[in-house]
């Protein structure tokens, strides 16, 4: 039945959103993790991408979370001498995360994943429908 | 199933798989709500300009028994509903994707809509035909 499809695909949909949320939820969890060593790298923020799949039963183009990257963007550097983590020269480094931008794709992921619920109510909605016939 | 062969019950039938396939089409958009370079997709509405060209009509010529007789032509004019203008309002975020969320949400309450409304008339049908056999209810 063509409804399970759709049910199927909005779930992908979910699925991919829902992990999305999780990146995002480690990023900003890790927003001032620092390195355990002196001079060493700290937390390197963490971005999801998206990719299509064709599903040969579905018919159709379902979406997963591809392979998550980094963002290779520079460390935030502050001065803190005192800091167990500094460098030589005082400096400690600071991971790439942003946590105005985490939050707006937060707000993001948020809704794409209201939009998939919201394909999901509406398909059951058409398949009571669907069952309502059988008590004519 | 017998019952396909009442033309409405089928033209219902039909119209209930197309909605059915529309829906699968938008599912998979709002799946793709965030996915580079996804743009979206939907089912060609039926086109009743071109079913009514494909049926095969019944074209006479104007009978010229005058000289100055104006030749009709023979065919019907077939350009009078115009094609629907695509709509352009689509618009392309910078990673590629265009899938307008609002749309899309707007094209499922529809679907959802008509799907009610064809599920209704197919069991108003089947009371119909229950009627026609003469059982109360």
């Amino acid at each position: 039945m063509d409804f399970m499809k759709s049910l199927s695909i909005a779930a992908s949909g979910l699925r991919t959103q829902a992990g999305r949320m999780r990146i995002i939820a480690e990023n900003l969890a890790n927003a001032n993790s620092t390195a355990g060593a002196s001079g060493g790298e700290p937390y390197r923020r963490k971005v999801p991408t998206f990719q299509a799949k064709f599903d040969r039963d579905l018919e159709a183009q379902v979406v997963t979370l591809g392979r998550v990257q980094r963002d290779k963007s520079s460390f935030i550097s502050r001065y803190e001498p005192g800091h167990p983590a500094a460098d030589g020269r005082g400096y400690v480094q600071y991971p790439n995360v942003n946590s105005l931008i985490e939050t707006a794709d937060l707000k993001e992921a948020q809704r794409s994943y209201e939009a998939n619920l919201n394909v999901v109510s509406a398909t059951r909605r058409m398949i009571s429908r669907t069952l309502d016939l059988l008590r004519v | 199933m017998i019952l396909a062969d009442v033309p409405l019950v089928g033209m219902l039938k039909t119209r209930m798989g197309w909605l059915q396939s529309r829906q699968r089409v938008l599912a998979q958009n709002v799946a793709h709500a965030d996915t580079p370079g996804f743009r979206a997709r939907d089912l060609e509405p039926v086109d009743f300009k071109k079913i009514l060209t494909q049926v095969p009509m019944q074209r006479t010529a104007m009978a010229v028994t005058n000289p100055e007789h104006i030749a009709g032509a023979a065919s019907v004019e077939t350009d009078r509903f115009g094609q629907p203008r695509a709509s352009g309002k689509f618009e392309i975020r910078p990673s590629g994707n265009a899938v307008a969320l609002e749309e899309e949400m707007m094209k499922v309450a529809q679907t959802q809509l008509d799907y009610q409304t064809a599920t209704s008339l197919y069991s108003r049908s089947l009371g119909l035909i229950k009627t026609a056999l003469g059982k109360t209810k």
